[in-house]
């Protein structure tokens, strides 16, 4: 009788240590945001809408120029003293640690197109002393600016003159998988929340097998 | 065993003079803390977002405090400029900087004391204690230019 408990006591915490296991050595997954719908044969997931912006090079940026690409985007504006130049140090880190690898670009939308041209754009990119090849910093119609933030990548973007600096906005990272899906919400202006972005971005290209 | 003792007895003493020189660097100038801890508080507070909290700047964007030539050799136009911000370009350490500098107009002598006491003592700068009869006699010139 005893030897029977011991047996199952036995059995049961090798049960419990497998389990253990291989939850472990499952690789991670990011989860995918926004809503989803059945189209009868498959699950569709909430994607980034088409856009079409002038990155600080005039080059037309679009969905198409990420295709095949993972990127980080956000928002901001130049004249912004606030969060902005916070969030800039921060994408910069995101920027250097994926330096290696060129299927990983990044998009910073400005909020202030008013303000922010081509030729300021630009100056800024280049004062920051990054590629425009690697990080696209686009403006555009503002409503466009607006909307995509608002609708595709839940982020928020509003003119308000009663702020400091004239807008509202969050300074959230995003980060998008190679068929547009978010999989992923940072705030920028934390070192923490940056740094698992940079781990996050590892995980996602392990699902494209890189 | 009496080579230990006086090992001992040296490390003991050495350790007894460097404590009393640290703590006289604290009590040597109580007003020196006190200006240092609020200056850090407001240098956090206005400064930061873009100088960085370790003073490093951010590119051509921002210039760095951290080893700066032109805070060395402008310290009255660096009194005027948190105040007034600056729009001239000017250079640091051989880089030039030409983005307009919004600056703080609520700030107060005694604040600008503060923010330069701790700024000009931190990140390997040590200046000493900036006191505010300096700022308000630097600060009249760059009222009479604004």
């Amino acid at each position: 009788m005893y030897n029977q408990i011991r047996k199952i006591y036995n059995s049961l915490i090798l049960v419990a240590v497998l389990s253990q296991l291989s939850c472990e050595f499952k690789p991670k997954k990011l989860p995918i945001f926004g809503s989803r719908t059945f189209n009868g044969v498959d699950t569709v997931y909430h994607k980034i809408a088409p856009f079409q912006f002038l990155d600080q090079d005039s080059s037309i940026i679009t969905n198409d120029t990420f295709k095949d690409k993972i990127y980080v985007t956000d928002f901001f504006f130049t004249s912004c003293r606030t969060i902005c130049p916070i969030m800039k140090r921060e994408m910069l880190r995101v920027y250097e640690s994926t330096r290696k690898m060129p299927e990983v670009v990044i998009l910073s939308h400005t909020i202030d197109p008013e303000y922010d041209t081509v030729a300021l754009l630009h100056d800024f990119a280049q004062k920051l002393g990054v590629e425009s090849q690697k990080w696209h910093f686009v403006t555009g119609a503002k409503d466009s600016i607006y909307k995509i933030a608002q609708t595709s990548y839940f982020a928020t973007a509003i003119q308000d003159s009663s702020e400091p600096d004239g807008f509202i906005h969050s300074g959230l990272f995003l980060l998008i998988d190679k068929k547009g899906r978010i999989r992923g919400k940072y705030d920028g202006t934390k070192e923490a929340d940056v740094n698992q972005l940079i781990s996050d971005i590892k995980i996602l290209r392990l699902e494209d097998g890189l | 065993m009496d080579c230990k003792l006086i090992y001992f007895l040296t490390l003991l003493s050495l350790g007894f003079i460097v404590n009393m020189s640290l703590l006289r660097c604290d009590f040597r100038d109580p007003k020196f803390k006190i200006y240092y801890v609020e200056g850090q508080r407001l240098y956090n507070q206005y400064c930061s977002n873009c100088h960085s909290i370790t003073g490093n700047g951010l590119g051509q964007l921002y210039p760095p405090l951290i080893k700066s030539d032109y805070m060395a050799a402008n310290i009255n136009k660096v009194f005027c400029l948190m105040k007034y911000g600056i729009s001239d370009s000017i250079k640091v350490n051989g880089v030039v900087y030409n983005r307009t500098m919004f600056g703080v107009p609520s700030l107060t002598e005694l604040e600008i004391a503060e923010i330069a006491t701790y700024i000009y003592n931190s990140w390997g700068n040590e200046k000493g204690y900036v006191d505010v009869s300096t700022v308000s006699k630097a600060m009249k010139d760059c009222n009479a230019k604004n």
